[in-house]
């Protein structure tokens, strides 16, 4: 790994990601000089009026800044975790499996709605959760009273982890596929001849094998404690489940595009990107103590 | 080691495109580039120059050489009337300005009509790239004036507004005038909309009444019976409990209208509030001559109260407010009840009868309160505005193409929807659907031709006249839809179904509940969306019973306190 020449050409193959990552991400960081501005499109950047932390104080004001805050960590660490164990468990399954043809249509078949945007999933979701739909016929056929699914509050956020977690189990157990294949195979053989039948080698080969990819992800996806996932929840909530499911990208949203609230979104907008900030960052400590993973 | 590192790699170029995947796809709406700009400019300018005369100028003055304007278009997704080959750029609409005035108007973004457009326009304002000229709403008139980044329109509008135009404005009483006016100078040009458009009537389905033997209902409490036995007696003969009694708003839709978005609420619960004396949504006078908001009123709560009753009971669509569409219900023959303004013979109907050719939709001013009223609440004469972009050359491009759409709208094959004429904004007087109305009853009962009736100012009614008998059957006076043709001329019969279905009604006496203010306060800038958020989650659950009604005192305590106060003694300023 100290070898420059033989790492060069990794360095070439994240080029354009690290381009894209300027254009998109990094160029565009120096928008949040709104947050301290009562912001004024047709003046700009550099003549709008200055307000200081106005704006954070009044969000610090605000009634729904809390909910919104607990809503988007709620969801978040739930997706955290749905996404981290779902695959893990259908990783391994599908690593058992030995027939390759089935195991391959399978993996296909699993990650193909990761391909599929949510303003179509929604609507998919909206129907088979809907009065009428497949889920409440079901209900009523055994004997149960139809659920209005999305006008129940307490039910909102745990529809929008499982139908997450589903939507991205299939690509993420790729990840652990991957890892997988870097397991020595003799490590199996060994077992078997020393007597392991199949969950014990699960237990003792492929888990600790798999050790340093799980505490890696888990570490890394702690940057994502504050992303709920703005595209799935916009295109699901309303009204009725404000209250469980509003979360700091939609207010963003609504206060900043809709009622162009320009100042005021970009304050939340920024405190939840200082969060994330420090929660990276702690992340990469966790990472490499634990996982011994380094980026530099 | 190197097997490791690879896999890191991976695990680390996956997550940034998850990430990635989360937050970019802001500008999702069509976007076409043109480059025909920097040569038409010169040729503009000289031209400019050239009238810079003080009088009057030709209204329909037609351009020596091609100008050329851009802008952003609201389309309607589920529109399929475009004949092969046109687009939402190039359609009749748009060749005919090309023909008469020697505009080129260009695309520059299209997006879906609703929320989609709004936040293209929002957008276009927050990033300051506008197109040449756009249409806009109140509140986004309002923060591109504040930004500077409109041109005044003072001057254009005196040259160049045709005599109709400026009819229509002075018509009402200075109102449209005064919501375009900033600091003495004019910076858009506003739509000019019939009053019609802000009454929401009730629509009933009078083939499944007389099928039940019911009479339409006069009182909530028949409005309650008729909709429980829309539900309950299977009325359209399918054998399944599938029927709707009152269809309500889809995801994202309005409970009821409210004083920034006063008109066209198609869906709505409002005549229902209205039966209430409740006008949730509107800011009022009490007795005492003070603002007050209509959705704090005790008139408001009894009125939920009767909705979550009816919502218990299953009178109303269950998936209110969650529904992705709520036209399916009508269109699809579930709904046997809605709320909504004249032109519904333009949408959904038209697709409802297509479906069943004996869904006979009538409409009536319906429910009655307890006096025997029927109470409306009114919208803002103007409530949509055509606005130019600073700097642009050709001002007054935009006043000659409305002075075009009012001379000539009723010369158009409207089977394309008007809507695809380059940013159009309803212009009429406010009394055109009723006067039309009545003037096509008269027509029909024999009593005055269209000789009687000259002033261009309606400027549909002569063309309406002239075609009525194509999609009319006698009876003349039966508005049943077995006495009508749509298949004849379908352009004609959704105008001439929506003005005597829709309309008739509204030439009767009735209550008008006007809004003391129709625009945003400076606090309200800044808290509005949360008090509305409040409201919308507050009033959907208690109707549908996801809360208790008294939940409705702790809403108006919060309501005050989180800024509802304050902004009340705004608005009692603005009113003084």
């Amino acid at each position: 790994m100290r070898n420059q020449s033989f790492t060069k050409h990794y360095y070439i193959m994240l080029l354009p990601g690290f381009i894209w990552l300027l254009l998109i991400s990094i160029i565009p960081m120096f928008g949040i000089v709104i947050a301290f501005q009562d912001f004024n499109p047709g003046k700009g950047f550099f003549q709008s009026e200055w307000v200081g932390l106005d704006n954070f104080e009044y969000m610090f004001a605000l009634n729904d800044t809390p909910v919104i805050f607990f809503n988007t960590v709620f969801i978040a660490v739930m997706k955290m975790i749905g996404n981290l164990i779902v695959p893990l468990i259908f990783a391994i399954m599908l690593n058992e499996l030995r027939m390759m043809l089935v195991k391959r249509w399978i993996q296909t078949i699993v990650y193909l709605p990761h391909f599929l945007s949510w303003v179509i999933l929604s609507g998919i979701l909206l129907d088979v959760f809907s009065y009428t739909g497949p889920i409440n016929t079901v209900m009523t056929f055994i004997g149960l009273d139809p659920i209005l699914f999305f006008a129940r509050a307490d039910l909102f956020p745990f529809i929008i982890v499982a139908s997450d977690v589903w939507k991205e189990f299939g690509f993420n157990t790729i990840i652990y596929l991957a890892a997988l294949t870097s397991i020595n195979p003799s490590l199996y053989e060994a077992a078997a001849i020393d007597g392991a039948a199949r969950l014990r080698r699960m237990w003792h080969v492929t888990l600790p094998g798999l050790r340093t990819t799980i505490v890696l992800l888990a570490v890394l996806s702690l940057g994502n404690v504050l992303n709920a996932g703005f595209d799935q929840i916009f295109n699901l909530y309303n009204p009725l489940v404000y209250s469980t499911g509003d979360i700091i990208d939609t207010w963003v949203y609504r206060e900043g595009l809709l009622n162009m609230q320009y100042g005021l979104a970009t304050a939340v907008g920024l405190l939840k990107s200082v969060v994330s900030f420090i929660l990276i960052i702690v992340s990469y400590q966790l990472a490499s103590r634990f996982a011994n993973y380094r980026i530099f | 080691m190197a097997k490791r590192f690879m896999l890191v790699s991976l695990v680390f170029i996956l997550l940034l495109s998850a990430c990635s995947s989360g937050g970019n796809n802001t500008e999702n709406a069509t976007r076409h580039t043109d480059n025909g700009n920097s040569s038409t400019n010169v040729s503009g300018e000289k031209e400019a120059t050239e009238d810079e005369s003080k009088e009057q100028a030709d209204p329909f003055g037609k351009y020596a050489e091609t100008i050329t304007l851009n802008y952003g278009k609201e389309v309607d997704p589920t529109d399929k009337s475009l004949p092969e080959g046109d687009t939402p750029e190039n359609n009749q609409y748009s060749r005919y300005i090309k023909e008469v005035l020697n505009i080129d108007t260009k695309v520059t973004w299209q997006a879906a009509s609703g929320t989609n457009y709004d936040q293209k326009v929002n957008l276009a304002i927050s990033s300051n790239d506008l197109p040449d000229a756009l249409i806009v709403k109140d509140s986004q008139l309002r923060a591109m004036v504040k930004a500077g980044q409109l041109a005044d329109l003072t001057e254009a509008f005196e040259r160049y507004a045709s005599p109709s135009v400026k009819k229509f404005m002075e018509k009402t009483n200075g109102v449209s005038q005064k919501s375009v006016t900033f600091d003495g100078k004019m910076y858009a040009i506003p739509s000019i909309q019939v009053q019609s458009d802000g009454v929401h009537q009730m629509w009933i389905r009078k083939d499944w009444l007389d099928k039940l033997g019911l009479e339409a209902p006069k009182t909530i409490e028949d409005l309650e019976k008729v909709a429980r036995a829309f539900v309950e007696q299977d009325p359209d003969d399918n054998g399944k409990d599938d029927t709707i009694g009152i269809a309500g708003q889809q995801n994202g839709g309005r409970l009821y209208a409210n004083f920034l978005e006063s008109t066209n609420n198609t869906y709505g619960l409002d005549p229902i509030f209205g039966a209430y004396q409740s006008y949730p949504g509107f800011w009022l006078k009490n007795e005492s001559g003070e603002a007050v908001y209509g959705s704090i009123l005790p008139e408001t709560k009894e009125a939920l109260a009767k909705l979550r009753d009816m919502y218990a009971n299953g009178l109303i669509d269950r998936e209110l407010g969650i529904r992705k569409s709520a036209s399916e219900t009508v269109t699809d023959g579930k709904a046997g009840i809605f709320f909504g303004p004249w032109w519904m013979g333009y949408g959904p109907l038209p697709d409802a009868i297509k479906n069943n050719p004996e869904a006979n939709w009538q409409a009536y001013l319906l429910p009655l309160d307890a006096d025997g009223e029927f109470n409306a609440h009114m919208g803002a004469p103007s409530t949509l505005f055509v606005v130019v972009r600073k700097g642009y050359e050709h001002p007054e491009a935009v006043i000659k193409m409305l002075n075009l759409l009012v001379r000539d709208e009723s010369t158009f094959d409207i089977s394309v929807p008007i809507g695809h004429y380059p940013l159009r904004v309803p212009m009429s007087y406010t009394d055109e659907s009723e006067y039309s109305a009545q003037a096509l009853r008269e027509v029909l009962a024999g009593t005055k031709t269209a000789a009687d009736f000259t002033d261009p100012g309606y400027k549909l009614l002569a063309a309406d006249i002239a075609n009525i008998k194509k999609v009319k059957k006698e009876p003349y006076d039966n508005l049943d839809i077995e006495y009508w043709d749509p298949k004849a001329d379908e352009g004609t019969w959704k105008r001439a179904y929506s003005l005597l279905v829709g309309s008739s009604s509204l030439t009767q006496d009735y209550n008008k509940i006007y809004s003391v203010l129709y625009s945003q306060t400076k606090t309200m800038e800044s808290r509005w969306t949360n008090l509305k958020k409040l409201e919308d989650e507050t009033f959907l659950k208690i109707i549908m019973g996801a809360a208790p009604i008294d939940d409705f005192d702790k809403f108006v305590e919060d309501w005050k306190r989180q800024g509802g106060d304050i902004i009340t003694k705004e608005v009692q300023e603005h009113v003084k």
